[in-house]
């Protein structure tokens, strides 16, 4: 039992990091109907870039604040350079997914011809541990589910109650639409993949606190757990994925106290699989 | 929309397929028999140079450039002088295959191979067993205990043996509950059941079995789940990242306090201390670490020549990062290092470069003959060959016996690590107490 | 030596491999990213039909099966066990799923099925994999002799030919004409007839064998099989060995195959590691250069280095006239409808909905339609932007499913039935949109529709020219009849994508008209249209009504309704609003009012 609501407090880091992730990848998908594969290499590359902060000295709070930042400006950079122009030529969403397959091979492996193939972690403490009610778990813990209720928060915000936010739902709803009713859609979907690029950043750099240490490849494995969240919830709708995040999160962990826990990601993956093949547009999306 | 015609489509086919036949054509060179004299002699280490187990290539590589080096500078081997030369095998059995051969083809006077891990053993052994090439393998798997390979040589332990020194360890240590948390790749998967074995055979509780996803990046509800289940230590080997980060989730779940482990000899790498130190803190660590090693000397001539011979090419070794001096224990860099001697002391006593027919000397000079002038070094080996002495090398391996599959193993010793990063040999274990152990 | 013949095998294994690949991706669009799970299946399933229990050789491996079969059953049941283990999957691939969300599905699975094996050891000995896999034949020959390697790499190289020449064959098939359709516009051709979900079945299927076989070839060679060896990121190497040599050209995906798995992976062997370079930096950057290699190819040149050719058919000489069975359009006998007394003076009705109603995100842009079609009319429907008539038409076509009410054609409930089996009934639809196949010839966008092509299944194709060329030329002879009466005979032969709007709007009828329609749905067919090219479609759509075709056409043109239609309907607001002549309809209110308010 008490392994149980232990690996449930674990489950709620899991979910904290991964909804930060999946709010930003489904925005992204939302708003260019594009699935960003290289999602994952940039949640690493953010993670390498504190990294180095954090080796030069610096805390890797700064470190965080520089992984948003090249992030955020790296994803734009990949959206308007490459997966934009692509659009326009009316690529199909499949080839489109190709390419995002090839930029997550250039970015990952980039990182990796730099950084090396070796894994390294941060220099920081961990903090206290608290224990409350069979959960256990460390402040820096604590802070990144504070953090990711936080980030939550302000994007409800964001689409609720700011004209960004409900320009933002418009051209994600219908593009054309939108640009029709005086929407700037070109800078509404600039301004989004550079929201959603400082999420994907700052996913990596509390993915990396969260892991004792990380290397170039160790978020192939937790894009397939961002995928299983936001089909879950339904891609493209940012209240799906923090569901799919709670969900999937604490299913990972909390399964592993009960089968072998090598298999803990098969949760994931089977969750993914019934989603697609059951019902596609997700929880949360309309029926098709 | 231009479109090329159909014969000049099959010419630009054919032309890439020959570029590239041609590319390996043209590189072929005839490998095996007796080098030319005067000419240099390649000694191959075939081993991961990248992908998980990147850090195993390196490793072997120093031994290769401290062997080599130490045998130059005695005069070389009838007149050539010896390097070393990397074959990166990417780590699995399908990318080793055309490395090996294009090793094959592209290299002249290749005189030995070293390394040859468990994770591509399998598919390369036969290849360079075929093409009649000796070759000192690193691999523990069980295959090589019972499958007849003429110009394969192991010196150090199948797995099992090293699943039974663990258990051993805990026994010394009266440990009466053992938790087990092992890897999911190669490397790991088969101490598992012989450990589980060994463990009832000694009367030793088996709290919990935790099989770790080498790509996962954390192990938390594991970790709870072997803390819940109140070990006296956990014996565990999970390469890469992995152990590291499970150590320091331990740590934090469990009130700061780290709980004692047992390692394998795997765990005695420059590579493996500085990640495990990092995530728990090096003093903490080594406080309650120990790892079963095969017997590897730590003082006497044997000893002071291979320290002498690998600690020369500190910095000079490509890839080989850490503290070096975890080399002199490493299972890689120890008993490579004897490989190697024994291969060049082989090629001495038969006069020939070629392992058809030196090959049956490495086990003379191995095994000794009754009366054999024992030597420590290749410098000693080759002086007491030239004055006509039948010669036995015990390097800084220790002593060895080869069976009919030129297998050594030797006794197994009980290592720890300072909180520098130092080995340090804190007992020995006996054939008898590993005999009383398996199955 | 042993390098050459290790390369030559290797090029044979990943040219098999991308065969495969391209038979299902570049021809028939079926996008497999989880391709290199079914070389792994043929792999494992050629290791385990060839090897000894697994107690033999000391007991160190565990693994289901150990049959010790001589060859060719490992290599047959690789191909057979890559073929089945693409039935399960077919699921991520039916019509209703997005093509990039089926990929991603795909990825996944290899990736999950890769972690399984890894961890269940039982199955496949784990990470370690399979080893000591018994090569063909060697208990009566030496595998070691150079003989014999140079025999297998024959042997390889060998089924690679044949490989070849049997994709190609079905390639060059009416089979495969219908494959590369489906690719190009799913949704059309799904709408002229064809089974999407049956046809990326069979393509998963045979693209799954052609893998399998290739895995057990290389499982016979290197005498090992592990998880190591079958990453997902293999699929990505292959994908780009066929983007890079040429989707849709099977000569481009030996190219392929030479260029980058082999090409590339090996090159980058012989480049000397030096000191100073960190150790994992050349194969990083082999990664980064494939990925590069993806996103150029696809901006500058996505039709690959040997683009897929251009078909050229070539038409009979002749006026057309008295050719057998080259009748303009045969308006296919059918059974009359059950239940029903034949001609009773009144015409009947061919289609008729009640109710119909679809719903989508809480708008209802069909809102309870009702309406009847009468035989040999050429009702028109207007209304309004937005009134739903797209919509209708495609409720009525089946491409889109209805939310409630019925759909009644000649007698029977076709409301449940799916679009593509409409067609198969002889209730056609046309697009609004562009919706030519355009990488095919305006030749073969006629032929490919044609329901009657002995050739048009993969049996068929199998069976060769001969078996369907008799069709074939049918076929060819009625297109020719179309395309000389609609005046495009001198462009038959280009891509229809070249063509200007007006052109290809001819060319959707002319398709549509090709499938023996007893009842056409065209939707705005004069869009874009030359006015007087317009009335020549009119007058054959009437005459076309006279012999005993049903259209029912949307178009905004008042006057084009006006001189051909009778009856009009009028839409407002997904409801009908009335029916009648256009002068009828001219003179009601309520019309004149939908059309200046809506």
């Amino acid at each position: 039992m008490t392994v149980f609501l232990a690996s449930l407090g674990f489950g709620l880091v899991t979910a904290a990091v991964l909804a930060i992730a999946s709010v930003g990848f489904t925005l992204q998908f939302g708003v260019t109907d594009v699935l960003n594969l290289a999602y994952g290499a940039i949640m690493i590359a953010g993670a390498f870039v504190a990294y180095v902060v954090n080796q030069a000295g610096a805390s890797v709070w700064i470190g965080l604040a520089a992984a948003v930042a090249v992030c955020s400006f790296g994803s734009v950079l990949v959206n308007s350079g490459v997966y934009t122009p692509f659009q326009r030529r009316g690529t199909s969403p499949i080839t489109m997914v190709i390419v995002s397959l090839g930029m997550t091979l250039i970015i990952e492996f980039g990182v990796a011809a730099v950084a090396g193939g070796t894994s390294v972690s941060y220099s920081m403490s961990q903090g206290a541990t608290f224990h409350a009610g069979g959960l256990i778990l460390t402040a820096v813990q604590l802070v990144i589910i504070a953090l990711s209720l936080v980030v939550m928060a302000g994007v409800h915000a964001l689409l609720r109650y700011t004209k960004l936010g409900k320009a933002m739902r418009a051209t994600a709803a219908n593009k054309t639409l939108a640009r029709n009713c005086g929407i700037r859609t070109g800078r509404v979907i600039t301004i989004t993949w550079a929201l959603t690029g400082g999420l994907c950043g700052l996913a990596g750099v509390v993915f990396a606190m969260d892991s004792g240490s990380f290397s170039p490849t160790s978020t192939d494995i937790f894009l397939v757990l961002i995928l299983a969240a936001v089909f879950l919830g339904g891609p493209g709708q940012a209240y799906g994925a923090m569901l799919g995040a709670a969900v999937i999160g604490i299913a990972t962990e909390v399964s592993a106290a009960f089968i072998p826990a090598d298999y803990k990601y098969v949760v994931a993956f089977v969750v993914l699989l019934l989603m697609l093949g059951v019902r596609p547009t997700g929880l949360l999306g309309a029926r098709a | 929309m231009k479109s090329t015609t159909k014969p000049m489509q099959l010419v630009a086919i054919g032309l890439a397929a020959a570029l590239v036949v041609g590319l390996a054509a043209c590189a072929s060179k005839s490998s095996g028999g007796t080098a030319p004299s005067g000419s240099t002699l390649t000694i191959a280490d075939v081993a991961p140079f990248s992908g998980p187990d990147a850090a195993l290539g390196p490793t072997y590589l120093a031994s290769c450039y401290g062997a080599t080096t130490a045998i130059n500078n005695a005069g070389g081997v009838l007149g050539h002088k010896l390097t070393c030369k990397s074959v990166d095998t990417r780590g699995d059995p399908a990318d080793a295959v055309p490395a090996v051969n294009q090793m094959f083809a592209t290299t002249s006077s290749l005189a030995l191979v070293i390394g040859c891990t468990s994770d591509e053993a399998a598919s390369v052994v036969p290849i360079i067993n075929s093409h009649k090439m000796a070759m000192f393998c690193m691999t523990g798997q069980s295959e090589f205990d019972h499958v007849h390979f003429p110009y394969f040589y192991r010196l150090v332990p199948p797995d099992l043996e090293e699943s039974y020194a663990m258990v051993a360890i805990a026994e010394e240590m009266h440990y009466s509950r053992i938790a087990l948390a092992f890897g999911n790749d190669i490397g790991s998967q088969t101490f598992i059941q012989p450990a589980i074995a060994a463990l009832k055979k000694a009367g030793i509780t088996l709290t919990t079995n935790q099989t770790l996803d080498l790509s996962a990046t954390t192990f938390r509800t594991e970790a709870e789940a072997i803390i819940q289940s109140h070990p006296d230590a956990i014996m565990t080997e999970a390469l890469g990242s992995t152990d590291p980060t499970l150590f320091s989730e331990i740590k934090q779940l469990n009130g700061g306090k780290m709980i004692p482990i047992i390692g394998t000899s795997a765990a005695i790498s420059p590579p493996f201390f500085k990640a495990a130190a990092a995530a728990v803190g090096a003093s903490e660590f080594a406080s309650d670490f120990r790892a079963d090693n095969l017997v590897t000397e730590s003082s006497g001539p044997a000893y002071q020549a291979f320290s002498k011979a690998l600690l020369a090419e500190q910095g000079k070794v490509p890839g080989a990062t850490g503290n070096f001096t975890t080399y002199l224990s490493a299972p890689g860099g120890v008993h490579l290092y004897d490989g190697i001697n024994l291969a060049a002391l082989a090629m001495v006593m038969s006069k020939s470069t070629s392992p058809s027919v030196y090959g049956p000397d490495i086990i003379k000079i191995g095994d000794g003959v009754p009366g054999a002038t024992v030597v420590y070094s290749f410098a000693q080996g080759a002086a007491a060959l030239k004055a006509g002495k039948a010669i036995r090398y015990e390097g800084p391996g220790g002593a060895t016996s080869f069976d009919s599959y030129h297998d050594s193993t030797g006794i197994f010793q009980v290592d720890t690590y300072s909180p520098s990063g130092n080995v340090n040999v804190v007992g020995n274990l006996t054939a008898a107490q590993l005999r009383a152990l398996s199955g | 030596m042993y390098y050459v013949i290790n390369l030559l095998i290797y090029a044979a294994v990943d040219a098999i491999a991308c065969l495969g690949l391209s038979q299902q991706f570049g021809v028939a669009g079926v996008t497999n990213f989880g391709f290199i799970i079914f070389q792994a299946a043929g792999g494992y399933t050629a290791a385990i039909l060839a090897m000894p229990p697994d107690s033999a050789n000391g007991g160190f491996q565990s693994y289901i099966g150990g049959w010790g079969l001589p060859f060719p059953v490992p290599w047959i049941g690789a191909a057979v066990a890559g073929g089945l283990i693409a039935l399960p999957f077919t699921f991520l691939v039916g019509k209703r799923l997005r093509g990039d969300f089926a990929a991603v599905g795909l990825l996944v699975t290899a990736v999950l099925l890769n972690l399984l094996v890894t961890n269940y050891v039982p199955l496949f000995n784990g990470d370690a994999g399979l080893s000591l896999i018994p090569q063909p034949l060697q208990g009566v020959l030496n595998p070691q002799a150079s003989g014999y390697q140079w025999a297998f790499t024959g042997a390889a190289l060998a089924v690679g030919l044949l490989v070849y020449l049997f994709v190609r064959r079905i390639t060059e098939s009416p089979f495969g004409r219908t494959l590369r359709a489906m690719r190009d516009n799913d949704v059309v051709a799904d709408s002229l007839g064809k089974n999407l979900l049956s046809l990326r079945t069979g393509m998963l299927v045979l693209g799954g064998a052609i893998a399998g076989l290739s895995g057990g070839i290389l499982v016979s060679y290197i005498t090992t099989w592990s998880p190591a060896a079958w990453g997902y990121a293999e699929t990505v190497v292959l994908f780009a060995a066929v983007i890079i040599g040429g989707a849709g050209n099977h000569r481009g995906a030996l190219l392929g195959a030479v260029l980058v798995p082999v090409g590339f992976e090996e090159v980058t062997r012989f480049i000397p590691t030096s000191n100073n370079l960190p150790p994992n930096l050349i194969p990083s950057l082999e990664w980064v250069a494939i990925g590069l290699l993806i996103v150029v190819f696809l901006w500058f040149r996505p039709q690959g280095v040997l683009p897929e050719r251009k078909r050229v058919i070539a038409l009979p000489p002749g006026d057309g006239n008295g050719v057998p069975g080259a009748a303009l359009v045969s308006v296919r006998e059918r059974p009359p409808p059950a239940g029903r007394p034949a001609a009773d003076g009144a015409a009947e009705t061919v289609l008729e909905s009640v109710g119909l109603v679809r719903e989508f995100g809480g708008v209802r842009a069909v809102d309870g339609v009702s309406l009847q079609v009468k035989r040999g009319t050429l009702t028109g429907l207007i209304g309004p932007n937005g009134a739903g008539k797209s919509t209708l038409l495609a409720t009525l076509a089946g491409t889109l499913p209805a939310s409630a009410g019925k759909v009644i054609y000649r007698g029977q409930d076709i409301t449940g039935v799916p679009a593509f089996r409409r067609a198969r009934l002889g209730l056609v639809r046309t697009f609004q949109l562009a919706s030519e196949f355009k990488r095919l010839t305006v030749m073969e966008n006629l032929l490919a529709p044609v329901p009657h092509n002995r050739g048009d299944s993969l049996r068929g194709a199998i069976a060769g020219k001969r078996y369907w060329s008799r069709d074939e030329a049918a076929a060819i002879a009625r297109a020719q009849v179309i395309l000389r009466r609609f005046g495009l005979e001198s462009v038959a032969n280009s891509y229809a994508g070249d063509l200007s709007g007006g052109q290809r709007r001819l060319v959707e009828i002319m398709r549509a008209l090709m499938t023996e329609p007893s009842m056409l749905l065209l939707d705005e067919p004069m869009a874009g249209v030359h006015p007087n090219l317009a009335r020549r479609i009119g007058n054959e759509l009437v005459a076309l009504c006279n012999e005993g075709m049903t259209i029912l056409m949307v178009e905004h043109e008042l006057a084009i309704m006006d001189e051909f239609c009778d009856p009009v309907i009028v839409m407002a607001e997904g409801a009908v609003l009335a029916e009648g002549t256009m002068q009828q309809l001219r003179g009601r209110s309520e019309v004149v009012e939908a059309y200046l308010v809506g």
